[in-house]
């Protein structure tokens, strides 16, 4: 079967091109804003998928794990007695300031907590031991914070919240959402940041099950006896967390509004292309006409050629999009370029190419096959 | 058997507020293996015969009968199977896909008529023969000569054994000598495979091959 499609699609290979440019343009910007936006969101629930607690209690109404509120620590006994929890311990999760050596200020995460080894904080540890963290003013802090304040080793010292900590390890990969670098440090050390704030008090409780325990049941229980606070199952915190940023923020809207201009870019240099190749090539499908195709026929060879307009620009929207992720990962941004979204992603290029090539359908309705006989 | 039946053919065209009636009444048969010459001045309707009996227009009154089967007037849907089935095409323009090679020009019309594959290929290449063009099988059409082309078109033509051939103007675009090569051709062909040839012309060159001529004078047709 000679494949008019594809010969009249490479014949003219300037127009593929451009069409298929214009594919892969806009699939690399989807893939751009929604792997960065995912690799952001990662962020902000990694903590909470990188812990090994079933149950984390809030203060009533915390948004997101960032942004916490200070309750009793003595609520964690009450929690302790609650059949099904095999264990349940004080978190607390601060901003401090870090004084930095140039003078200047920045903002880090603390996560604080007595036994780190336990909960599996923290989850990647380039340089020293967590364990040591209990024995005083010691913290464990993340490399990504030598961009934001400036270069460190271990064994040097920063002042937090005016308190002088010593450097004793390096985490990777533990970031906030806000971009701000987690440090590690005892659950003392931490309440001694902001006595009138923290002292004798903590912004969570996590909490374990006993193998075979109900966690519905128990998650009732607690809340039963904690009336004031929250208590949440992991998978939904970690969706709570990152819902707050892309649905109070505006954040989620904005990327949406990305994906859909990039989705118009492809949908209109697609729709355009294959119009005006369409009108170029109409004294071709009129003879098409001529010798007995049909309509059908006609649509057939448009649609297939957007198929591979849009199959081509997707693999090249697509390779672009995997070659910026190293730059990306260069410049501190995550790009998140999952098998869901590639393939969400193809689906979408195809559909709307194919819709872009409708636009051509209604030239080839109206075509008059007699057209070959007009010079 | 006549193969092609045109009785008093009439067509209508709207232009504007006004009825113009190019067509009055025109009538036609060609037999098999017949070569008829229609000849007629710019605006005499010959064009408007040509794509009525084509079957790329259907008439507004009169009977067109293709290969023993009445054309509907009322049914313009069923018109590509006639063509599909029942008539080749040769136009002055040539009309050949440019992406196509010459051999693919004449498979691509056989697939459309149904027949697919290595059969298709072969058949194309023995169409290609016919009209000496096997040297020339795998050239694009911007790598042939007008009377090449021309002979691509034929081989088109006869693709799918249709019955009836018909040619627009078909020497128009060519040297008089490469001209009557495809007359030549022309004439062997309807001859050998007995396929009625209706021509569409201005070349009184045509005359020499045709069976017969006819003239289109506002919109009727002498014999």
């Amino acid at each position: 079967m000679v494949d008019l499609a594809r010969k009249l699609l490479f014949h003219d290979k300037t127009r593929f091109a451009i069409t298929v440019s214009g594919v892969a343009f806009a699939v690399t910007l989807v893939f751009v804003q929604v792997g960065l936006f995912e690799g952001l969101l990662t962020n902000a629930s990694l903590a909470i998928e990188k812990t090994n607690a079933d149950l984390w209690i809030t203060a009533r109404g915390t948004p997101n794990v960032d942004f916490s509120n200070a309750f009793s620590e003595t609520l964690v006994q009450r929690v302790r007695s609650v059949p099904g929890v095999a264990r349940a311990d004080n978190l607390i999760v601060w901003f401090a300031r870090v004084s930095l050596p140039s003078g200047a200020s920045e903002n880090a995460v603390v996560y604080a907590l007595k036994d780190f080894e336990r909960w599996g904080l923290p989850w990647s540890v380039v340089a020293g031991d967590p364990r040591d963290l209990r024995r005083g003013k010691y913290v464990l802090l993340d490399e990504s914070a030598a961009k934001r304040f400036g270069p460190f080793n271990v064994g040097d010292y920063r002042e937090f919240n005016g308190q002088r900590l010593k450097i004793i390890g390096k985490t990777r990969e533990a970031k906030s959402f806000t971009t701000n670098p987690i440090a590690f440090v005892d659950y003392r050390v931490a309440q001694a940041f902001e006595p009138n704030q923290l002292d004798n008090r903590a912004t969570y409780v996590l909490v374990k099950l006993a193998p075979g325990a109900d966690a519905k049941a128990v998650q009732d229980e607690i809340r039963r006896r904690l009336p004031h606070n929250d208590v949440r199952a992991r998978d939904e915190w970690g969706q709570r967390s990152r819902s707050y940023w892309t649905d109070s923020t505006g954040l989620g809207l904005n990327m949406m509004m990305t994906v859909f201009l990039g989705c118009l870019v492809g949908v209109v240099v697609v729709a355009q292309t294959l119009y005006t190749s369409t009108l170029e090539h109409i004294k071709e499908f009129a003879t098409v006409k001529a010798i007995g195709g049909t309509n059908g026929e006609i649509y057939k060879i448009i649609a297939k050629q957007a198929t591979i307009a849009g199959l081509v620009g997707f693999a090249f929207g697509t390779a672009m999009a995997f070659g910026l992720r190293p730059v990306m990962a260069g410049i501190d941004l995550k790009l998140v370029l999952g098998p869901q979204l590639v393939g969400t992603v193809l689906v979408g290029t195809l559909v709307f190419c194919l819709a872009a090539s409708a636009l051509s359908f209604r030239q080839v309705a109206r075509l008059d096959p007699a057209l070959v006989f007009r010079g | 058997m006549a193969v092609l039946e045109a009785n008093d053919v009439v067509k209508e065209f709207a232009e504007g507020s006004e009825t113009v009636r190019v067509l009055k009444g025109a009538s036609l048969s060609l037999e098999r293996g017949e070569i008829v010459a229609l000849e007629g001045p710019s605006g005499s309707g010959k064009t408007t015969f040509l794509t009525i009996v084509g079957c790329m227009l259907t008439p507004t009154r009169g009977s067109v009968v293709i290969d023993g089967r009445p054309v509907d007037p009322k049914r313009p849907a069923a018109l590509p199977e006639f063509r599909r089935r029942s008539i080749g095409f040769v136009f002055q323009q040539f009309n050949l896909f440019p992406a196509l090679t010459a051999a693919e020009n004449v498979e691509y019309a056989l697939n459309l008529k149904g027949r697919k594959g290595p059969e298709a290929r072969m058949e194309s290449h023995r169409l290609l023969d016919e009209v000496g063009l096997s040297d020339r099988r795998h050239f694009l059409p911007r790598d042939l000569s007008g009377g090449q082309k021309q002979r691509v078109a034929i081989a088109r033509a006869l693709a799918g054994d249709a019955p009836i051939v018909l040619a627009d103007e078909p020497t128009a675009n060519l040297d008089a000598r490469v001209g009557e090569q495809v007359l030549g051709l022309f004439r062997d062909l309807a001859h050998r495979e007995g396929r009625a040839l209706l021509i569409v012309t201005h070349d009184p060159k045509v005359r020499a091959v045709a069976d017969r001529a006819v003239r289109i004078h506002d919109g009727v047709i002498f014999n």
